[in-house]
């Protein structure tokens, strides 16, 4: 999987390097500001009132 | 006569691989391209997703526990701004007209240090609840007679209750407003129920706490329920009787997650108003003794 995408991305090593690494800086704020909110209230963690 | 052609191109390759160990201009050959096995991939591929779903899991405890409290202190920090200002204008009491999320009071626990402090704010929504601690709508307000009921996050989001498990009895939960600071101090724990008055009920700081009785004999400072119970929250902690207003007793409770990391039970902290100290429009910054009762 890495490895194929490593292959399809163009360019020189360096090129290749800075355009992995914005794939990565895009998945991670994707599960960080999308992905985690949504989830997180679904999860059994941090419910902090009583029922009313 | 086809073995002997074998031992020959055989040979042949063994001094072609023993030509290659030395320095040679001749071009060194590609290794051979990884074979195209559609089992080796897909284990490979199999084995790369469960490291990705590791990594993402690792990333999600980051979020819980780092990155909800660099948000929330963003959004605190607002609900403080606006909370300063609207107090710069306005220098009369009323809680009417609170918006989901409008902050309307601060709390400062002295025992947790000076740098304890959080703007309450109005609701209990998720949303709400990522700025700060969070007032029951229907309950009362500061001051007020009945129970002034807050929530707050034990763990991300700023986790204003992180350690309300550690209020002990008789230590200051102190409320401003617009024109009051209110002191309230935790009830006596069910240990210590039995000889309050001459043990440490009798200590200075336990001034104004006693064991309560009549409707309200069974609250005590801290207790862990189900998260089924709400009626932690009404103006008799733990009962459905409602005394007159003239007869209820003025608490504070709070209630965060339990135990840390889940949401399977409530800590309850409750806690009674001992004093209320007006605000002098002249005495800018001043801060009742009770906010010096750092431990």
């Amino acid at each position: 999987m890495y490895g194929w995408i490593w292959n399809h991305l163009p360019g020189p090593f360096a090129v290749r390097l800075v355009l992995a690494l914005a794939l990565v800086a895009g998945a991670v704020s994707l599960l960080m500001f999308v992905v985690f909110p949504w989830a997180e209230p679904l999860l059994p963690f941090n419910n902090v009132t009583t029922e009313q | 006569m086809g073995t002997v052609e074998h031992i020959g191109r055989g040979a042949g390759r063994i001094s072609g691989d023993l030509g290659d160990l030395i320095p040679s201009p001749r071009p060194r050959a590609r290794p051979p391209a990884p074979s195209k096995d559609p089992v080796r991939t897909a284990v490979r591929t199999f084995g790369e997703v469960l490291i990705t779903l590791g990594i993402v899991v690792l990333l999600f405890v980051v979020y819980e526990v780092y990155w909800t409290d660099v948000i929330s202190a963003g959004k605190q920090k607002d609900a403080t701004t606006a909370l300063d200002d609207k107090w710069q204008q306005e220098r009369e009491e009323h809680f009417t007209g609170l918006g989901e999320g409008d902050g309307f009071a601060k709390m400062y626990i002295p025992a947790f240090g000076a740098d304890y402090h959080f703007t309450i704010v109005e609701g209990t929504t998720a949303a709400s609840l990522e700025i700060g601690p969070g007032h029951y709508t229907q309950t009362a307000y500061p001051g007020q007679s009945g129970n002034f009921a807050v929530a707050g996050h034990r763990v991300g989001k700023g986790a204003p209750f992180n350690d309300i498990n550690l209020i002990n009895s008789c230590d200051a939960i102190v409320v401003e407003t617009a024109d009051n600071w209110f002191v309230y101090r935790a009830l006596p724990k069910e240990e210590e129920k039995a000889g309050w008055a001459e043990g440490r009920g009798s200590e200075a700081q336990c001034k104004g706490v006693s064991v309560l009785g009549g409707p309200y004999e069974n609250v005590i400072g801290q207790q862990i329920v189900p998260p089924t119970d709400g009626s932690v929250i009404a103006p008799v902690p733990g009962s459905d009787v409602v005394p007159s207003a003239g007869e209820q007793a003025a608490l504070m409770t709070l209630t965060t997650c339990h135990p840390r990391f889940s949401d399977k039970e409530r800590l309850i902290v409750h806690a009674v108003l001992v004093k209320q100290w007006q605000k002098d429009p002249g005495k800018q910054g001043w801060t009742p003794p009770e906010m010096k009762e750092t431990a």
